[in-house]
């Protein structure tokens, strides 16, 4: 089921908002909105260094404008889950919920990082496991090599 | 690709209640206890319904109300089967920023089926509202689109049912039809690709 950890954003739209951005930053005057709305962008891109990029733009944000916390702290644990830093990802989830317990978008957003979390694990052992047996493999054919040249 | 046969995006201004819609139309909850949150941006969910014999996955788009995002959920709209718009009777408000909704919507997805929804009928129901927008009127409003309907999220009246029009109406269209069978057999070539690069054997 596609969720908000895999909805990628239309180049146009990033283009789009990465120029307001720039032209802002270009006078000096960078307003909240042109950065959130660019860092939102950015989280959402299919590159890790655009995501990355974004999570900057929002740390300097949540630092500098109290207003706006929340929406900050949401993307900041989107963007870190989807570069698969997931316990910074689950760290953010956990200073959102403290703030506000029974938040259903990032309830769900937490059961979505734990769900890959496990996945990701679960594969990760199979690998790993895999691994294991064809090493096995290799030694076992060596021994058994090294059994006939004996011979 | 979308693993979804059909999008709907929830529209209208905040407070009118779009994220109780869709919490009651999914999870078949209404909660009292939790305190008014505004969306962030957009939020997900999805449900099988059935319509003409057939299963349908739909994905909901839940967008925020609040004008802060304004600029960025007009993304969610792009590639929409169906819309919900929604509006409060009881909110003369709500009902005129109607037609800037539409007209967002019909900038980025022209041919989409438009729903209105007017919200918290148990409480108009009740008379702890009174009903602002006139039923003529919107009545009027509503016969260029593919349907009206008063919901109560609380009661859960008339929510399956909205959704289940929805869903009718898109499995009756020929050509929606045809590019839902399409997106099927991409997703399945595309599962079966996935499959061959993982297998080592």
């Amino acid at each position: 089921m596609e969720d908000v950890l895999d909805e990628i954003v239309s180049s146009e739209d990033l283009q789009k908002f990465e120029k307001v951005y720039h032209e802002q930053l270009h006078q000096g005057n960078v307003t909240h909105k042109a950065q959130f709305e660019y860092a939102w962008c950015l989280v959402r891109s299919k590159y890790a260094t655009d995501i990355r990029k974004g999570i900057l733009l929002l740390k300097d944000l949540f630092n500098s404008h109290a207003e706006g916390k929340r929406d900050y702290l949401f993307y900041l644990a989107i963007g870190n889950a989807r570069i698969k830093e997931y316990n910074k990802a689950l760290h953010y989830v956990k200073s959102f919920l403290e703030i506000e317990p029974a938040n259903q978008q990032v309830l769900a957003l937490e059961h979505q990082i734990n769900k890959r979390m496990e996945k990701e694990g679960l594969i990760g052992i199979a690998v790993a496991s895999g691994a294991v047996l064809a090493i096995g493999g290799l030694v076992g054919l060596g021994i058994a090599l090294a059994k006939s040249t004996n011979k | 690709m979308s693993r979804c046969d059909f999008k709907i995006v929830l529209l209208g201004s905040e407070h009118v209640g779009k994220t109780s819609l869709v919490l009651r139309f999914v999870n078949c909850r209404f909660s009292d206890a939790t305190p008014y949150q505004n969306t962030i941006g957009a939020a997900f969910c999805a449900k099988t319904l059935c319509a003409n014999g057939k299963n349908f996955n739909i994905g909901i788009w839940d967008t925020a109300g609040s004008e802060r995002y304004e600029a960025m959920t007009r993304m969610y709209y792009r590639g929409a089967h169906a819309a919900i718009i929604c509006y409060e009777p009881s909110s003369l408000e709500s009902w005129k920023r109607l037609r800037h909704w539409l007209q967002e919507l019909r900038i980025v997805e022209e041919d989409c089926k438009v729903y209105l929804c007017g919200t918290k009928k148990d409480l108009l129901d009740s008379e702890a509202l009174e009903r602002e927008v006139d039923e003529d009127v919107v009545a009027t409003y509503s016969q260029g689109l593919f349907g009206h309907f008063l919901t109560s999220s609380k009661t859960g009246e008339n929510v399956d049912e909205l959704f289940q029009k929805i869903v009718e109406d898109c499995a009756a269209d020929v050509q929606m039809m045809k590019n839902v069978e399409e997106n099927r057999v991409q997703l399945q070539m595309e599962s079966e690709k996935e499959k061959e690069k993982y297998c080592y054997c």
